[in-house]
C-alpha cells in the first residue's frame, strides 16, 4: 500500500481552522436568533475567533500552493472549474469569510447596520458549508478509499461544531471573564456533540475494518500501527474521552468548570479537532492498482 | 473523413525484463526533479501461489483516462484532456494545490517542488508532435511499450491489440471498475 503524501499538516491545519472558524460562528448565529441579549459576551467571542480562524486556515492554504505566492494572479483560475471540489470551497470560503467579517464589525458596533435575520441564516449556511467542505474535500476522493466515506463529511461537521464552542470559550473566558454570563444549553449541547463524535468516530472504525483492503489498512494504521500512540493517546483519550467525561461530570452536577481549568478541557478539545485531521489525512492510502496480483 | 487522434500505450508485459531503462530515459529527457520518476515499474506474484507462482514486472504511468478524476478535481483547468487523448498539465495556470495528485487512483502524479506545479508523464508531448516517440518507447530493449494512434487501424498499437485479441491473449486496463476509462493497455500472452 502507498500512502499519499501530498496532503501534510499544512492542510490538517487548513481543514482544523477551517472547522473550527465555521462551529464558532454557527454556534454564535443560534444563539443570537434564540437570545441576542443573554449571549451577547459569547456572540462577541465567537465574532472574534471566527472569521480570523477560517481566513488563516486559507493563509496556510496559500502557503501550501506551489506557485499561490509567488503568482497571486492564478488564484482567480480558483474559481474556474465548477465540478472542483476546491472551486465550491474558494466560493463558499470566501462568502464566509466576507459575511462573518461584516458579523463582527456589528457586533463590536464598528457598523450600524446587521443584516438581521437574513445575515444570522446566511451564516448558519455558510458556517455549515463551510465545515462540510472541508470534509467533502476529501470524500470525493475515490483514489483513497478510506477517505472516500459519506462519514467523513459529517464527522467533520460535527467536530467543527465541537471545536467551534470550545475557541470561543477560550476567548471569551479570556476577554469576558468578569461578566458572568451563563453558557449553560452550549454546554449541554459540547457535552453532547462529543457523544455523537465519539459515536461517528467509534462507527468509522468498525467500517473502515470491515472495507476495502486499503481502508482496513488505513483504519489499522491508526489503530495498532504507526499513529496508534497519536490516535489513542492525543486524539482518543486526551481530545475526546477525557473532555467528554468531564463534561458528562458537569452535566449531573458534580463538577463546575471554569477559569483555566474550563480553558485547558477546551484546549484538549482543540488539539484533539486537529489531530482527527491531521490522523485521517496521513493515515489516506492509494488504491491498489494492481489488484490481480499481490506485492 | 479525420477523425481525431487518440494516443494511448500498450505494455506487452511478457516482454518486460525490469532494466528500468524507461524510467530514466524519461527522467533525464524531461528533467524530472530528483527522488520522483514519471512512470514505474512494479515487481509483483500471481495471485495463485501454488499453481504456477510467477513473478511479473509491470510498468505504470498516468493512464491519460478519459474520465480523468485529476481533470475533473482540478480547480484551475490547468489538467486537461486534449483532443488527441493526452491528459496535460498546464503549467502557467497550475496553481499547485495537489489535490489532481491525491484524486489519481494510479498515483501518477508529484508534486515538482521546483517549479511549484503537479507533475506526471506527457505521451513526451511536445516531443512526439515532431514524429518521435516517447523516450521510454524509443529506449525499451524488449520493446514491452508500443505507443501510437488507436484511431488509426494500420498504427502499431492497434495491429498489435488487433494480434492479441485474435491470439486470445489477456488484454486489460488497470482498475476499469473505477470508471476512469485508463488508456494504457496490458496484454499477457
Amino acid at each position: 500500500m502507498v500512502f499519499q503524501e501530498s496532503f501534510e499538516w499544512y492542510i490538517a491545519l487548513y481543514l482544523f481552522l477551517g472547522g473550527v472558524g465555521a462551529g464558532a460562528i454557527l454556534s454564535a448565529a443560534f444563539a443570537d436568533l434564540y437570545n441576542r441579549e443573554k449571549y451577547v459576551n459569547y456572540i462577541k467571542s465567537a465574532s472574534l475567533i471566527g472569521m480570523p480562524a477560517v481566513a488563516i486556515g486559507s493563509f496556510f492554504l496559500l502557503l501550501d500552493l506551489g506557485q499561490g505566492l509567488t503568482k497571486p494572479w492564478l488564484l482567480i483560475y480558483l474559481f474556474a472549474n465548477p465540478t472542483s471540489a476546491i472551486t465550491w470551497g474558494t466560493a463558499i470560503l470566501s462568502l464566509f469569510i466576507i459575511v462573518s467579517l461584516m458579523y463582527a464589525a456589528y457586533n463590536f458596533k464598528i457598523i450600524k447596520f446587521g443584516g438581521g435575520k437574513l445575515t444570522l441564516v446566511s451564516l448558519i449556511i455558510l458556517a455549515i458549508g463551510t465545515a462540510g467542505y472541508t470534509g467533502v474535500l476529501l470524500g470525493v476522493l475515490k483514489a483513497i478509499p478510506f477517505w472516500h466515506q459519506t462519514l467523513i463529511p459529517a464527522l467533520f461537521i460535527i467536530s467543527a461544531m465541537s471545536t467551534g464552542i470550545s475557541a470561543t470559550v477560550v476567548v471569551k473566558e479570556i476577554l469576558f471573564r468578569k461578566e458572568k454570563e451563563d453558557i449553560a444549553p452550549f454546554e449541554t449541547g459540547h457535552f453532547y456533540l462529543m457523544v455523537l463524535e465519539f459515536i461517528m468516530v467509534f462507527a468509522m472504525i468498525i467500517i473502515a475494518l470491515n472495507g476495502v483492503p486499503e481502508m482496513v489498512y488505513s483504519i489499522k494504521v491508526l489503530l495498532a500501527g504507526k499513529y496508534a500512540v497519536q490516535f489513542w493517546l492525543i486524539f482518543m483519550i486526551l481530545g475526546l474521552l477525557l473532555p467528554t467525561f468531564l463534561y458528562g461530570l458537569q452535566e449531573v452536577k458534580k463538577l463546575h468548570m471554569k477559569g483555566n481549568f474550563l480553558i485547558i478541557v477546551e484546549l484538549l478539545v482543540l488539539i484533539g479537532g486537529y489531530y482527527l485531521r491531521y490522523l485521517i489525512l496521513h493515515a489516506g492510502v492509494y488504491t491498489e492498482k494492481f489488484s490481480h496480483y499481490i506485492g | 473523413m479525420s477523425k481525431n487522434k487518440k494516443y494511448v500505450m500498450v505494455y506487452a508485459i511478457d516482454r518486460c525484463v525490469d532494466c528500468k531503462a524507461c524510467m530514466v530515459a524519461c527522467k533525464a529527457q524531461w528533467e524530472v526533479p530528483e527522488d520522483y520518476f514519471r512512470t514505474h515499474i512494479d515487481e509483483k506474484y500471481s495471485p495463485d501461489k501454488l499453481a504456477a507462482n510467477r513473478k511479473y514486472f509491470l510498468p505504470s504511468q498516468c493512464n491519460h483516462c478519459d474520465e480523468a478524476p485529476c481533470v475533473s478535481v482540478c480547480p484551475t483547468k490547468a489538467s486537461h484532456k486534449r483532443e488527441d487523448g493526452i491528459v496535460y498539465v498546464d503549467r502557467d495556470i497550475c496553481i499547485g494545490c495537489k489535490y489532481c495528485i491525491v484524486s489519481c487512483p494510479y498515483d501518477a502524479r508529484f508534486f515538482n517542488e521546483e517549479v511549484g506545479v503537479a507533475e506526471k508523464c506527457t505521451f513526451c508531448l511536445p516531443w512526439i508532435q515532431e514524429g518521435h516517440q516517447p523516450a521510454c518507447v524509443t529506449t525499451c530493449l524488449s520493446n514491452t511499450r508500443i505507443f501510437g494512434d488507436i484511431n488509426d487501424p494500420n498504427s502499431e498499437v492497434s495491429k498489435v491489440l488487433a494480434e492479441a485479441k485474435k491470439n486470445k491473449s489477456k488484454i486489460w486496463k488497470l482498475r476499469e471498475d473505477l470508471g476512469t476509462e485508463p488508456n494504457i493497455y496490458y496484454v499477457q500472452s
